[in-house]
């Protein structure tokens, strides 16, 4: 323990030192950049001098921006908050400060001193949100938005910009990943189709996906805008049918001196809980009973010397870093403006420590603007990502973590019988599929090495007042080299899966295998559009927008494996060193390409009337590539309505500060498909499809043909969605309480599914057809509570409610089964009609056979003893048979919330963030159950005889079990329902009198513990199990969220 | 407003210039071929012909279900649970959505389509040998039709061209009768054009046809015309029994001197796919006969112990016939007798009858790469032994019956059973009929043909526990197939 302590201090240590290398480089290399931007101002003709402080706590005021519209020069507040600058009276004077309102000060008298008052922004009622190709003032929109802001994001930094919508935006379902880096399930208002939901992400306008979030550093995120309703996400047409996440990153501020951001944390990350499983001389008492019960002999005759043996979960998990250091500068002249940022994000998995799992991300990003002319502005946005990976086998039978569960106990953890092969030691038990976790890790290489580049370039021409064109072009060039290596193994004399002997040898037919691939993807939008806004007799405003939209995205890959690397050895793995050759299979090669194409013509009207009535129309024609020949085009359009209540004049409440009552209708589209045309196939098998086209002639090799493989559907086309969204917005007790909530249903028609065509036309590919239809509907609500309770003490509290019910409404009756899991072999997810999406299908139990009378009396199932479970004959055929399965569970939840709290005392800030998840069932499938593999705790209350139990989750306990008690039923159903404390964090602000320093303007250091409490029933590792609409809730030995202590250094200069 | 004029026209020139091309697709820019790339070279067609054969080897269910509907054979497996199609077969407890039956269906008329495309598009080259490679297409469409018919009686029939999405639903069943003068005209077709031999090995052949040809006009009750036909075969001496009976079923005696037509397996493309575990190069039906757990040093490798031997099969089988220990091995006494080979197995869990299909039981280094999905062994769909036999009860029961020549024939099969002419047949009429099909029950059992003899000569209802005159001589039609195309079930489901 103390040893642990001293290691953990010293690694600390020598982080912050590290830590302070970093800034000092990175203060060096900013230093220079900022001399060259701001070499200027010189003194002439009248100063005047004014002092400027917070109107809200008196507070001077030091680095406000002081500009002079007149003479175009500018300077900056000292310490104590004055400034002089040279100014004659009548000369407008603007002042920005970050976090302030913008003030203008007109110059009375050069003479006085001016005493400056700057209030904070009245956000509420100013915000600007970004919504499709412009941004719209919080208070006209009459769509629905929830909007994350960068000091939240900034608070979490999350490694996955997805992450920071988990519980903050309503209307949004995250379900994480623990495996470092990797993708969480994201479903804006409920799964709508079963070909995937994973909402479009925008960043600075320029499309990306989900996955491409693995690659931005949170500390450039301005706002995140989630658009959840068709009046927002209608401009996005035929990819804005799961929803759009619209991404802003900062950019830089005229006429402000640089200010620099520099933060830098450092986590430990551990394991949360241990799953119970069975110990030494338990598991050996166990597989006698079973083995005896029977007819066999007693394994182990000596208890007594067994002790508890390992726990192979003591040995695969590590406490793991998790570092972060990001530096931001931005400011800006009179024509430009910049941000800059370098960042580096490095998280380390807890399964097998940071050699074998890790995640490590370098970022920079350049975002500048130039005033060409005055009318013509160029926007450059560019960021480039590096990241490094490598990962461990998971959430599947053979993963690490499954390994571990189920390996053998009794057997110490190094090898001990000499003059055999192998670090780590063997089980003589168990022969197949589960093996020492251990060698498992040690034979676990593989790293991925991805470099991306992304951003715009936008031009934009004021051509007149009000009008403005812009011309923007955005791109996603990503590039990702892998390999892995898969050496030959030693898990036993009797495993079926050694490959090598015991003396070390390679057994015959075995080799060992490198696999590399070079992934390339190239995506671009290139986007014209016009924004015209215009006010008519002062009251009526129109904003509106007009363009056009090309997009294109492109992947291929190729990839190669070669066997036979030179001494078995990571240090040689490389397909240049490998000898295997082509002749005896020591060769392959693999190869995709893919290509996506759309263009568009989109428009939107939003008007209103004294921003007390608010209409807006949106229209979207697209055309996608994916589409049959009969259906290239398709139109979206919507419509949305608001009445700003609390602007009327009859309206008398003095309560209630504001009141907007929202509703919108619209259509939105889905285009998961490829295209789809009648394709010849050569070859001798096509995997998973069956149609294979191979045969053999007498003795002569298997001769290659050719057949139709898959049917082309000229019709085919997008699956229209409608959604109806009605909600309100509130603010009462002087603003300080807020409400926003929304109903929702989307009702999708042309349901892109598998149809049921005629048997009689063969095997061929069924193309996916305009099928069948969904119904999703919910409420989304917040409630936010803002005050300043007194001088000290602020406050800032917002709940959110998350619902979404789902229903497949029709489908032909077809069925899609996923959710594949290998104990025993079958799908355990489907979507199906009359179910929700994704739902878990088995066997009903009801409780345990306690006598054979009780068999006797009970309906049909074969092979069932005394102590068997007892199946529920649902469709009441008498008969316990395939048929009797049924909806068992499901793993999404009925609602979420999200809580977030945090409180400011003088110097010290706290905040908390809760996430509660309600509802969702988990599949419990790392049990691997074979005679010798080992046992959970639950075993220990089995039935052994009449009376003795009555609980499925606890049959009589057999090695032969022709009842098939492991079949895939509810016995493995748990309420996944969690409340997970996953962010609490406590900061304290040097106050700027406590150091000489001039350098800094605020300095902040917290403590931050992430996943630090889970409260929940489920018995495994953590309840929150991600995996798309198929695999979410099925818990194979998912990687679990780990929870990270960490602590950390803010500051501004 | 001259810049406003600029950028919208701006603007429109990019709306409107090659928008609509910019979303085509072509299948060459992902370098896939179609329909359009093909028949241009002869090679295209000897392609697609290959690939007309390829559901043949994916039938391998078809021969395991003629001998588990009869009495020859019981479906074993581990449990009730295990092989649930072939279990309702074994009980005549058959549903509709039989998946075995599903599957023979959906292979069948994948074949058929496979063919049909060729017929479709057999216009657009000519080039030297086509004729003779259409020869094979018709053959196969009649072999794919046959099965259908035997399995299902009236079933769609369509011959023009491959179907196409906007085909599904158009189908009704079409009479037997119809089918059956497809089939005919099919192979009259390609006896015409097929050469006598190939270099190939299982090429179909003009033999082959002829012989399926007998073989249907049999099941037609057309006496005559299948004498006539089978006589073909006979007369030129293109065929011998092969003389040690056991040979037959070796590797060894793969495409022999025996052989008229055979499905072809192969491990040499070792086959993975466990979600269509059936349609690779192995034959999977060798896989499931085998004895479980086998151990042991004998030229046996184990397997899921289904297709298991009646009893009454084995004492079906005089003293002195070579053909019991062939088609039967009882694996105790074989244990019993042979102690060096230390063999150990496991019992079969259900349906235990002690015996193994020893024609087609798997066999150590016969398979490769999923060990159960790739075994070599061919189906002797076609011997001459059968082409004998069929010979003799079409001669025997001819308008003008000739028992002499029935008789020479049935005992060319004896000789070859006992190795002596002392088990030689005499009888005639009736008689000789009965003793025929016995023979044929004997000399191809667990070879896929006893259910459908029984059911053609009209003994099955006898013979068969479970059969019900009426219902029974055909299976139901897949239920996936009436649900969506809206065909008529067979009586009695």
């Amino acid at each position: 323990m103390g040893l642990n302590e001293n290691v953990k201090q010293s690694q600390v240590f020598n982080h912050v030192n590290d830590c302070i290398m970093n800034l000092k480089v990175k203060l060096m290399f900013l230093g220079i950049l900022i001399c060259s931007f701001f070499l200027q101002l010189n003194a002439q003709s009248v100063k005047l001098s004014g002092r400027v402080k917070n109107k809200l706590t008196g507070e001077a005021l030091s680095g406000v921006t002081v500009l002079n519209t007149k003479s175009h020069k500018s300077t900056l507040t000292d310490e104590k908050g004055g400034f002089s600058i040279q100014a004659e009276k009548g000369n407008v004077l603007i002042l920005t400060y970050v976090g302030l309102a913008t003030l203008k000060y007109t110059v009375i008298d050069v003479a006085q001193i001016a005493e400056i008052a700057m209030e904070e922004e009245n956000k509420k009622m100013e915000e600007v949100i970004v919504i499709g190709y412009g941004t719209q003032k919080v208070t006209k929109v009459s769509g629905a938005i929830s909007t994350i802001k960068s000091a939240d994001i900034e608070k979490l930094k999350p490694v996955r910009a997805e992450d920071a919508l988990q519980g903050r935006a309503s209307g949004v379902n995250v379900i994480s990943s623990g495996s470092p880096g990797t993708k969480a399930t994201v479903l804006i208002r409920g799964i709508p189709s079963y070909s995937g939901a994973d909402p479009v992400v925008v960043v600075d306008g320029v499309t990306q996906t989900l996955d491409d979030l693995n690659s931005i550093n949170s500390a450039d995120i301005e706002t995140i805008s989630v658009l959840k309703d068709a009046a927002t996400t209608a401009i996005y047409g035929v990819k804005g049918g799961n929803g759009v996440i619209v991404i802003t990153t900062k950019s830089g501020r005229k006429n402000n001196k640089p200010e620099f951001n520099f933060s830098s944390s450092y986590g430990i990350q551990q394991l949360a809980r241990q799953i119970g499983v069975l110990n030494a001389t338990e598991y050996a008492a166990i597989v006698n009973e079973g083995s005896l019960i029977s007819g066999g002999n007693v394994i182990y005759p000596d208890l007594s010397k067994l002790g508890v043996g390992t726990n192979w979960q003591d040995q695969i998990f590590k406490n793991a870093a998790m570092k972060s250091h990001s530096i931001t500068a931005r400011g800006g002249g009179e024509k430009m403006t910049y941000f800059l940022a370098a960042a580096y994000t490095g998280q380390d998995g807890i399964v097998g420590g940071g050699d074998k799992s890790y995640f490590n991300r370098y970022n920079t990003t350049t975002n500048l603007s130039f005033d060409l002319t005055d009318k013509l502005k160029l926007v450059s946005n560019t960021s480039f990502t590096n990241i490094k990976g490598g990962t461990v086998a998971e959430n599947s039978i053979n993963s690490v973590i499954s390994n571990a569960l189920n390996f053998d106990p009794t057997v110490p953890v190094y090898n001990n019988i000499p003059g055999t092969y192998g670090k780590y030691s063997v089980s003589n038990n168990i022969l197949s599929e589960i093996y020492n976790p251990l060698t498992q890790l040690d034979d676990t290489h593989n790293q991925t090495n991805t470099n991306k580049l992304y951003g715009k370039i936008e031009l934009q021409y004021q051509v007149v007042k009000n009008l403005k064109f812009t011309s923007r072009y955005g791109y996603t060039y990503t590039d990702v080299a892998g390999k892995s290596f898969t050496p030959l193994s030693y898990y036993g004399d009797s495993h079926i899966n050694s490959t090598l002997n015991s003396d070390g040898s390679t057994r015959s037919g075995s080799h060992n295998s490198v696999y590399q691939n070079h992934n390339n993807y190239y995506n671009y939008t290139f986007e014209n559009f016009i924004n015209y806004n215009v006010k008519i007799n002062h009251d009526h405003a129109f904003e509106t927008v007009l363009g056009t939209s090309m997009a294109k995205v492109t992947g291929s890959s190729i990839s190669g494996s070669r066997q036979d690397v030179p001494f078995n050895s990571w240090d040689f793995a490389d397909i240049s060193s490998a000898t295997g050759i082509a002749t005896n299979s020591g060769i392959s090669l693999g190869e995709y390409k893919y290509e996506r194409r759309n263009i568009s013509f989109f428009g939107r009207i939003n008007y209103d009337y004294k921003e007390k009535y608010l209409v807006s129309f949106t229209g979207r024609r697209d055309g996608s590539y994916a589409f049959g020949t009969k259906n290239k085009f398709g139109f979206f359009p919507s419509a949305s309505l608001g009445w700003v209540v609390s602007s009327e004049k009859f309206y008398k409440l003095k309560v209630i500060d504001f009141l907007k009552i929202r509703g919108s209708m619209g259509t939105t589209g889905n285009e998961n498909v490829t295209p789809q045309f009648q394709q010849i196939t050569t070859g001798i098998y096509m995997y998973n499809v069956g149609q294979n086209s191979g045969y053999t002639f007498g003795n002569n090799p298997t001769s290659v043909g050719s057949t139709i493989s898959t049917y082309a559907n000229d019709a085919l086309s997008w699956e229209k969605q409608k959604q109806l969204n009605v909600g309100f917005d509130t603010r009462f007790l002087n603003n300080k309480f807020n409400i926003s909530f929304d109903y929702y249903e989307r009702k999708i028609s042309g349901l892109l599914f598998v149809p049921s065509l005629s048997l009689y036309l063969g095997t061929a590919s069924v193309p996916s057809s305009n099928v069948g239809t969904t119904k999703t509907s919910g409420i989304d609500a917040s409630i936010g509570f803002t005050d300043n309770i007194n001088k000290n003490l602020k406050i800032n509290t917002n709940l959110n409610f998350t619902t979404a019910k789902n229903l497949v409404t029709y489908t032909n009756q077809g069925i899609i089964e996923d959710g594949y899991y290998g104990i025993p072999s079958q799908s355990i997810t489907r979507f199906q009609e009359g179910y929700a999406p994704g739902y878990f299908y088995g066997y009903k139990t009801a409780g345990l056979f306690q006598t054979q009378d009780e068999i006797n009396k009970s309906p049909t199932q074969s092979n069932a003893k005394p102590g068997d479970i007892k199946y529920v004959d649902v469709n009441g055929d008498g008969l316990i048979d395939a048929k009797d399965r049924t909806q068992i569970g499901n793993p999404f939840p009925k609602f979420t919330m999200g809580w977030s709290l945090s409180l400011t005392y003088k110097a010290f800030d706290f905040s908390s963030f809760v996430y509660i998840s309600v509802g969702n069932d988990i599949y419990r499938a790392y049990e691997r159950n074979l005679a010798m593999t080992n046992k959970f705790r639950g075993v220990l209350g089995r039935w052994t005889g009449p009376g003795s139990t009555n609980d499925a989750n606890n049959p009589r306990y057999t090695f032969v079990d022709a009842n098939n008690n492991t079949r895939a039923s509810d016995r493995y159903i748990e309420d996944g329902s969690f409340a997970k404390l996953k962010d609490v964090q406590l900061g304290y602000t040097v106050p700027t009198k406590l150091y000489k320093n001039k350098i800094f303007s605020k300095i902040r250091v917290y403590a931050q513990v992430k996943n630090a409490i889970t409260l929940t029933k489920y018995s495994g590792y953590d309840p929150e199990i991600s995996g798309g609409i198929f695999n979410t809730g099925i818990d194979r030995g998912a990687y679990p969220l780990a929870r990270i202590y960490s602590m950390g250094l803010d500051c501004k200069f | 407003m001259k810049k406003i004029t600029i950028i919208a026209s701006f603007t429109i020139f990019l709306m409107g210039s090659s928008c609509n091309k910019f979303v085509d697709y072509n299948p060459h820019e992902d370098y896939q071929i179609t329909s359009a790339d093909y028949f241009k070279l002869p090679s295209d067609y000897q392609s697609l012909v290959i690939g007309t054969y390829s559901p043949l080897q994916w039938l391998w269910a078809d021969p395991v279900i003629g001998d588990i509907a009869s009495d020859n054979s019981v479906t074993g497996g581990e449990n009730a649970t295990d092989e649930v199609g072939l279990q309702q077969i074994d009980d005549y407890t058959i549903v509709s959505n039989n998946s075995y039956l599903t599957e023979s269906w959906k292979d069948c008329y994948e074949g058929i389509n496979r063919a049909n495309y060729l017929q479709e598009n057999k216009g657009k080259l000519n080039f030297t040998g086509k004729e003779a490679l259409y020869g094979q297409v018709y053959f196969l469409r009649a072999y794919y039709y046959f099965e259908l018919v035997k399995l299902f009686g009236d079933v769609p029939l369509f011959t023009d061209h491959r179907l196409t999405v906007s085909d599904s639903k158009k189908y009704q069943r079409a009479p037997k009768a119809d089918v059956y003068k497809q089939i005919e005209t099919d192979l009259t077709n390609a006896i015409a054009v097929l050469p006598v031999t190939n270099t190939e090995k299982g090429r179909v052949t003009k033999y082959a046809a002829q012989a399926l040809l007998g073989k249907v006009y049999l099941y037609e009750n057309k006496f005559d015309a299948s004498a006539a036909m089978l006589e073909n075969v006979i007369s030129n001496g293109a065929f011998s029994l092969v003389p040690n009976f056991g040979d037959i079923f070796l590797q060894a005696g793969e495409n022999g001197s025996e052989s008229v037509f055979e499905i072809q397996y192969s491990n040499g493309s070792p086959f993975y796919d466990w979600t269509n575990p059936g349609r690779g190069q192995g034959n999977l039906g060798v896989q499931v006969c085998g004895i479980r757990n086998l151990t042991g040093s004998s030229p046996y490798a184990s397997g899921w112990s289904t297709n298991l031997p009646t009893q009454d099969l084995a004492k079906a089988f005089t003293t002195g016939d070579k053909r019991k220990d062939v088609t039967i091995l009882d694996i105790e006494a074989y244990k019993t007798a042979n102690p060096g080979l230390n063999i150990t197995y496991q019992v079969a869990p259900y349906k235990n009858t002690g015996l193994y299909n020893q024609k087609y039981l798997p066999r150590k280094g016969e398979t490769s790469g999923q060990v159960e999905l790739n075994y070599l062994n061919n189906n002797r769909t076609i011997r001459y032994a059968d082409v004998l036999l069929m010979a003799a009860e079409a001669n025997n029961r001819a308008s003008s019956p000739n028992d002499t020549k029935a008789l020479s024939y049935i005992n060319k099969v004896r000789q070859r059973a006992f190795g002596d002419a002392n088990h030689n047949l005499t009888g005639t009429g009736a008689t000789l009929t009965q003793a025929i099909w016995a023979e044929r029950r004997l000399e191809l059992a667990m070879e896929g043909d006893r259910f459908f003899d029984l059911v053609r000569t009209g003994q099955a209802a006898t013979k068969i526990t479970g059969f019900k005159t009426g219902r029974n001589e055909v299976f139901p039609i897949p239920q996936q197939e009436i649900d969506i195309s809206g065909l008529n079930q067979n009586p009695g489901y």
